[in-house]
């Protein structure tokens, strides 16, 4: 029988309201329309019954009762209008204007203010407080408090009504450690830890979540008042977790993002890359008209010239030497309409399957095994992740890679009890929620999956998993043992996360970029297949690969790679009535290509390899020996550079269009202003480019919603088969000369190589830094801000080391996403793992 | 560091006792003002690391606990109970004459460091009125004499 | 006349002791409840005793620890308030320092009857001798056994911590009290869920006095008939009062409940001091109304300082004469309160604050005419309204004492200075 929910049954003024047992009063008036007043209450927060504004009548109960944190009872009477009632909501209103100091004219909350709304609508016109207001002064920059508590937050304490909602948030949600509640009484204030600040990636929520105009940011800030804005619904254009967001916008410039809840998603939560993020589409130095390479120099040019040269140069190429001489890379941040139409222009107008979106990963193999794709297709639902009892977490570091899955995996363990495992090369910030986070040797993570395979193989095998012998013969004669030494955890943690998995109801197994990024990632696959077959995980959860950016889901589900699956193979030949034979080549491979002129042109659209592909060198190479290179973006980057062909690139706030998060879920976003300067969004640049080279692309609109629809139709293999991988176990050879393997990923505040625009995100981080562990840096004696040099086999970078608390083991992290820092310059595309030696810079 | 090897340990040792890290915060401030006499950043960050807990969360807790002074004060800190009970026996006057014979106002330290004036509320010693406390210590039933000879006291001990 | 049962030995300066407090009869009742009775009997004992909190509010004992989840799977908690912050109250450092294995004891007992196996005694940060007794009592309990694994070898284990607070009247707010304890800022909690269900670390706990858990082992070793043969129809056995203030022999006094208040202060306390006359009684601690000599013959229990307008409390009575400025007592306790107030909730944080400044400038004879009307309107606003009690507490004096002795203010906004001058000295 299908669980039943009690149900409770009560009367609010004089309506009889029927919910679900464990409602509030608040929450049972909401639901038929009845407004309640709140200050301290969130729909997402335990109820503190703080601020008092949300009282109640209860017919038999002589006190006037908090409707926020009273359950609704069978029976109750409530009224939420009495005399009583507003007698009392006056009273609190009157009582937080006491101290409040009314400076609605310049406060930036005006127009949006709980206090004021209110106010205006329960409170009265007089006070009858006649002395002078308390004031909090810390660091008076205006007429007011203004006090900088974190790189884009101002507080004012005057402003607060100590509703702690922001404190709450920060700790309960998000689980930072940043913000507190500092002295008591009526002096109670909020504030940072001495000499600390609000940096996580969470700190804008805090703002978003304040009733009043007591925490403001930078962003927003006496740039324009509420009412004259416009509303505008968009999805994040950074990671996969697609987190809705409000853009508000007035004539042609967009002033903030803020959430737009959605429950089965991000629960009301941004990350800051999120939002602030879109400040980079109206930041000086954008691309604003085409550029064309005259000699060494790129100038300015009309969109016809540069469109005509770029169809007649793939012309010439193609009927010179065919169409398999071009390939195309495009950022898995354009949407899927950009997506379709790269596609389709490539393999229907030039027969090549040479495109790629995956232009930040090493050695990816033309063809995935159908272990790796089941695992990136698989389905996945972020809201699922909080009915598993218990959660392993692989090769990611969460909170960076996808900020809104980790809120979820919090809340799974912290409110709901699940056990979470982690499983890194490095310790991360979700290792301090997990029962055991095993941190193994950089390098081999397949051993240590292998290893869990081994016992629960021979433990399934006993309960009937008909899988389990085929597996069991397969590990042999491997054992823990060796397992865990390879990968220097102890065999009994390993056993505890075996016991753990087997015994579990539910299970989430959540892999990230460290796998999907790596070169073993097939190997790494095959292994947590074998785990999901033995541990019957199509009956008991789910397991995937979760994609990395804003829609390389899009990117997948489209075909924008260049080997498909037959399915989708089938359904594209189809639809455009034909399909390349030839064989497609993946971004490494189109390099690798290039540089042995077998490739002459390539067409990049909003990716930039020559900084992110994980070989400088070898990209820089590559890109030299090409014929003709035309690169699509909003800035110049190191691969415009080499450009003989730049198109001004419109950003995602100046187009509609559809982005496919990592659960698979298509979702629409609204352009909010008209595209910078010259600029054009990539599905126009493409389909100018098509129209001009053979053709339009699509008859209309609809046929792209059309083409969209039906290959999304195209089931991504739902369901886990059950058949056993090969079994793979690595064993990580350390280098003496290179003692320190070096991970290469994007810095907390960034995402990709445009963020570095945005003047609040560069406010958090402006510049790349080497993050180490403080035991390395007490090893090394290097200092917080010291410079040291990197040096690995291929190249030298000499930058400031940052001493990370999260990390406690000798590897070192650079991030991706500053153009003065070509970090992949010390990175290898035949390694594993890159490896560096470190060295203290004594300052000049 | 600021807290000493029996500080530190007896911070461990309590914490053995409670089933939940946190708790021990406010014990552990404790064990640090009768080391130091007062609290600090300083102090939060290492009890902190002691005892595993966000240095926010004792650094917070620290400063809703009035009883802890943040700042140093004098070797001897004179806290008078001003509330209720002890008023109506003359506590202010109380705090007058220490005021007269310290040579300092209530809220002061004596240029010696000796001696720190404040007045606090309910001491639970309101049968006794009126009284003080000078560090750990109970004075209670005080009368002019008997402040004159705590104080002569207090100086001769240095 | 004084009934000494929790203060038989508070004179014997080697009851501290545990040889002592054995020699006595001591851990008698604790052997008795580990040996021969069921929790749910020594929660009926309590209940036939009638035993009410000690800690102010008179709740049932008994009743309150039956609250306590029979089948929840989380461990429970006891602890012992000895939080004793509430101006006038200064009873149960004295059980704790001159009768530290009694609390232990009672302690014990308690913990027992609701399965505890852990249990605190929160005693507040100032009281450093009687957190040290405390300590060294444990230590002995432990040392002969009396706590720890296996008591007397009836597989019963208990642990006890004494842990001191940091200077903060709200964390005798049991649930501020379970906060702080938590190592949070002493903030209160909304209720429900009530700490019997949720308390520390959100698992079943029972908070009570010192003074309530010190008569348990009384109530075992000679039943519960015994001690509700004691007192009044309702409030039974004895209660040790605190009187303080005007009068010639201030100190504890432990009476039978029902005595007069007209007894504990002529006849206990010596009457008032010499040549002055009563002006006004405080009977329950600074938080509670005041009484006019003229009920000075009202029983000491619950129910007649109820019926005499005021609230038997935390039984700390005191005493003002006619020297007293009723403004000046009230800006003492409002500034006590506003300082007190943990910061939560609205009505308590903000309207404690404003209260202050009315009543201070009036006291300094800048109060204006109509501050009495927004003082009572003020008040109406915050009673009832907060979170905890500590908002009752702050304004219930004050609006007694605006109805009692409102012509004093009157004339001091009239007057621009007191009616009569309170200037204390001391000897
Ligand atoms: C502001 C405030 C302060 C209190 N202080 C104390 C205290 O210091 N000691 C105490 O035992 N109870 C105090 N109480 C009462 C406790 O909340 C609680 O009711 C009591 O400890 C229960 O014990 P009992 O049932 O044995 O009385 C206080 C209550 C309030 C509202
Ligand atoms: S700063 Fe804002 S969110 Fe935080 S407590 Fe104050 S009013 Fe509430
Ligand atoms: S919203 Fe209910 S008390 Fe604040």
């Amino acid at each position: 029988m299908a669980d039943t929910v009690a149900t409770v049954t009560l009367t609010i003024n004089g309506r009889e309201v029927t919910v679900p047992k464990g409602t509030t009063v608040l929450e049972a008036a909401k639901s038929v329309g009845i407004e309640i007043p709140t200050f301290c209450w969130h729909p997402k927060l335990k109820p503190v019954g703080a601020c008092r504004i949300c009282y109640v009548e209860i017919e038999k109960m002589p006190k006037l009762q908090v409707s926020c944190a009273t359950e609704a009872m069978p029976g109750m009477v409530v009224n939420t209008e009495s005399e009583k009632v507003k007698e009392g909501r006056k009273a609190v209103l009157e009582f937080i204007l006491i101290n409040h100091p009314l400076d609605c004219p310049t406060c930036d909350k005006g127009g949006e203010c709980d206090l004021q709304d209110n106010t205006f609508a329960h409170g009265i016109d007089d006070s009858r407080f006649d002395f002078n207001k308390y004031r909090f002064i810390r660091e008076r920059k205006s007429t007011f408090d203004d006090y900088r508590i974190g790189p884009e937050i101002v507080r004012n304490q005057n402003r607060c009504i100590l509703c702690f909602k922001c404190v709450r948030a920060n700790k309960e949600i998000f689980g930072e450690y940043d913000l507190g509640v500092f002295q008591g009484g009526n002096i109670s204030e909020i504030d940072t830890a001495p000499g600390e600040k609000v940096d996580s990636i969470y700190s804008g929520n805090l703002v978003e979540i304040c009733p009043v105009g007591a925490l403001t940011n930078t962003d927003w800030r006496y740039k324009i008042r509420v009412w004259k804005t416009q509303q505008v619904k968009s999805v994040c254009s950074y990671c996969a977790d697609g987190c809705n967001l409000t853009l508000w916008k007035e004539r042609d410039k967009v002033y903030r993002v803020t959430s737009r809840r959605n429950d089965v998603i991000d629960e009301g939560w941004i990350c800051d890359v999120g939002r602030y993020g879109y400040q980079l589409a109206s930041v000086e130095g954008r691309l604003t008209t085409p550029l064309i390479k005259k000699g060494d120099k790129q100038v300015a040019a009309t969109w016809e010239e540069a469109i005509g040269l770029i169809a007649r140069k793939f012309r010439e190429i193609k009927d010179k030497k065919g169409g398999v001489c071009i390939g195309g890379l495009i950022s898995p941040q354009q949407d899927c309409e950009a997506l379709l139409a790269f596609s389709k222009f490539f393999r229907t107008q030039l027969h090549s399957n040479n495109i790629d979106f995956r232009t930040e990963y090493k050695m990816l193999p033309e063809k995935e095994s159908p272990y790796y794709s089941r695992l990136t297709s698989a389905s996945f639902r972020i809201a699922d992740i909080e009915n598993s009892d218990t959660i392993l977490v692989v090769g990611t570091n969460l909170i960076k890679e996808h900020p809104i899955v980790h809120l979820r995996v919090r809340k799974a363990v912290n409110q709901k009890g699940a056990k979470l495992y982690t499983l890194n090369p490095f310790t991360t910030k979700s290792g301090d929620l997990s029962r055991d986070e095993i941190v193994h040797v950089p390098g081999t993570l397949e051993a240590f999956l292998n290893g869990l395979c081994i016992g629960l193989a021979e433990k399934a095998d006993g309960e009937g998993n008909v899988r389990a012998a085929e597996l069991k013969a397969r590990l042999e004669p491997n054992t823990t043992a060796k397992a865990a030494e390879i990968c220097g955890i102890s065999e009994a943690r390993l056993n505890d996360l075996a016991e753990a998995l087997r015994s579990a109801k539910k299970i989430s197994i959540i892999v990230g970029e460290l796998v999907s990024g790596s070169p073993a990632r097939e190997a790494i696959a095959a292994a947590i297949h074998n785990l999901t077959v033995v541990l019957n995980l199509n009956e008991r959860g789910q397991a995937a690969i979760l994609s990395r950016a804003a829609n390389s889901k899009g990117a997948e589900r489209l075909g924008v790679m260049p080997s498909l699956s037959k399915e989708l193979q089938q359904k594209l030949k189809s639809m455009w009535g034909g399909f390349p034979e030839t064989e497609g080549r993946a971004t490494d491979r189109m390099i690798h290509a290039a540089k042995k002129e077998e490739l002459d042109a390539l067409l990049i659209i909003g990716a930039n390899p020559v900084a992110s592909f994980p070989d400088g060198q070898f990209v820089r190479e590559g890109l030299d020996k090409l014929d003709f290179t035309v690169v699509a973006d909003l800035y110049e980057t190191e691969t415009t550079e080499k450009a003989d062909v730049v198109l001004p690139l419109s950003s995602w706030v100046e187009q509609s269009g559809h982005f496919i998060n990592l659960e698979g879920t298509m979702q629409r976003f609204e352009a909010a202003i008209k595209p910078v300067g010259n600029s054009r969004p990539g599905r126009q640049i493409i389909e100018d480019i098509a129209r001009e080279f053979k053709g339009g692309l699509f008859a209309d609109a609809h046929e792209i919603a059309r083409e969209m629809q039906e290959l999304l139709n195209v089931e991504p293999r739902p369901s886990f088969p059950d058949a056993v991988a090969e079994v793979k176990f690595a064993e990580e050879k350390i280098e003496k000369d290179y003692p320190y393997p070096l991970f290469v990923v994007d810095e907390m505040h960034h995402f990709g190589h445009l963020t570095e625009r945005s003047r609040s995100l560069a406010a958090f981080a402006a510049e790349a830094q080497v993050e180490i562990s403080p035991s390395l840096a007490e090893k090394l004696q290097i200092e917080n801000g010291s410079l040291v040099r990197l040096e690995s086999e291929t190249g030298k970078l000499v930058l400031p080391a940052k001493i990370s608390e999260m990390l406690d083991n000798d590897v070192i992290l650079i991030s991706r996403n500053f153009s003065g820092t070509a970090a992949n310059m010390l990175q290898m595309r035949k390694k594993r793992i890159d490896r560096v030696r470190l060295i203290r810079v004594d300052e000049k | 560091m600021i807290l000493n090897k029996i500080s530190i340990a007896e911070i461990k040792e309590r914490m053995v006792k409670y089933p939940r890290r946190k708790s021990v915060i406010l014990p552990a401030l404790t064990v640090a003002y009768r080391q130091v006499g007062h609290l600090s950043d300083q102090i939060y960050r290492e009890i902190s690391d002691i005892i595993e807990v966000p240095y926010i969360e004792v650094a917070e807790a620290a400063s809703f606990y009035t009883m802890f002074p943040k700042e140093p004060v004098g070797k001897y800190l004179i806290q008078v109970c001003h509330n209720i009970s002890c008023a109506l026996l003359g506590a202010d006057s109380l705090v007058g004459y220490l005021e007269e014979k310290l040579g300092i106002k209530k809220g002061e330290t004596t240029p010696d460091n000796l001696f720190t004036l404040i007045s606090v509320e309910c001491l639970g010693s309101c049968a006794s009125a009126p009284m003080m406390q000078i560090n750990d210590k109970y004075y209670e039933n005080l009368t002019r004499e008997k402040v004159d000879r705590i104080l002569e006291e207090l100086r001769r001990q240095g | 006349m004084e009934k000494r049962i929790l203060f038989k030995y508070i004179d014997d300066p080697n009851q501290i002791h545990i040889d002592t407090y054995i020699a006595h009869g001591g851990y008698k009742a604790w052997e008795k409840t580990l040996k021969t009775m069921q929790p749910a009997q020594v929660i009926d004992e309590v209940k036939k005793s009638g035993l009410r909190g000690r800690g102010g509010a008179g709740f049932p004992a008994g009743m309150k620890w039956n609250f306590v989840p029979k089948d929840s799977p989380k461990p429970r908690y006891l602890i012992c308030n000895a939080d004793e912050s509430e101006p006038g109250t200064c009873k149960d450092r004295v059980l704790m320092e001159q009768d530290p294995h009694g609390v232990v004891e009672g302690m014990a007992i308690a913990a027992y009857a609701i399965g505890s196996h852990l249990a605190f005694c929160y005693v507040r940060g100032e009281f450093v001798k009687p957190a040290a007794l405390m300590e060294q009592a444990v230590k002995e309990a432990y040392d002969k056994k009396m706590l720890g694994k296996n008591i007397f070898g009836t597989g019963y284990d208990l642990n006890m911590v004494v842990h001191t607070g940091g200077g903060a009247y709200i964390c005798g707010e049991e649930t501020a009290l379970l906060n702080s304890l938590e190592g949070e800022r002493g903030m209160s909690r909304i209720r429900p869920p009530f700490p019997a269900v949720e308390g520390l670390y959100a698992c079943p706990t029972v908070v009570n006095n010192v003074e309530t858990l010190a008569a348990v082992p009384h109530i075992i070793n000679n039943g519960g008939e015994w001690y509700a043969s004691m007192g009044t129809e309702k409030s039974k056995g004895t209660k040790i009062f605190s009187l303080s203030g005007h009068v010639k022999k201030p100190g504890n006094y432990e009476v039978e409940m029902g005595t007069p208040l007209s007894y504990l202060i002529s006849e206990l306390g010596g009457g008032p001091l010499d040549g002055h006359k009563i002006k006004a009684i405080i009977p329950g601690g600074s938080s509670t109304p005041f009484l006019l000599p003229s009920q000075i013959d009202a029983p000491l229990d619950y129910e007649s300082i109820a019926a005499a307008g005021s609230m038997l409390g935390s039984g700390a009575v005191i005493v003002m004469d006619e020297r007293t400025c009723m403004v000046w007592v009230i800006e003492r306790l409002i500034h006590f309160y506003r300082h007190e107030s943990c910061g939560k909730c609205t009505p308590c944080r903000e309207g404690t604050g404003w209260l202050e400044q009315l009543i201070s400038r009036i006291e300094r004879g800048e109060g204006k005419p109509g501050d009495l009307e927004k003082i009572d309107s003020i008040c109406d606003n915050i009673l009832g309204r907060t979170i905890c009690p500590l908002g009752d507490a702050a304004v219930m004096p004050i609006q007694s004492a605006l109805k009692l002795f409102r012509d004093e203010f009157q004339y001091h906004i009239d007057h621009k200075k007191c009616l009569v001058k309170s200037e204390f000295e001391f000897k």
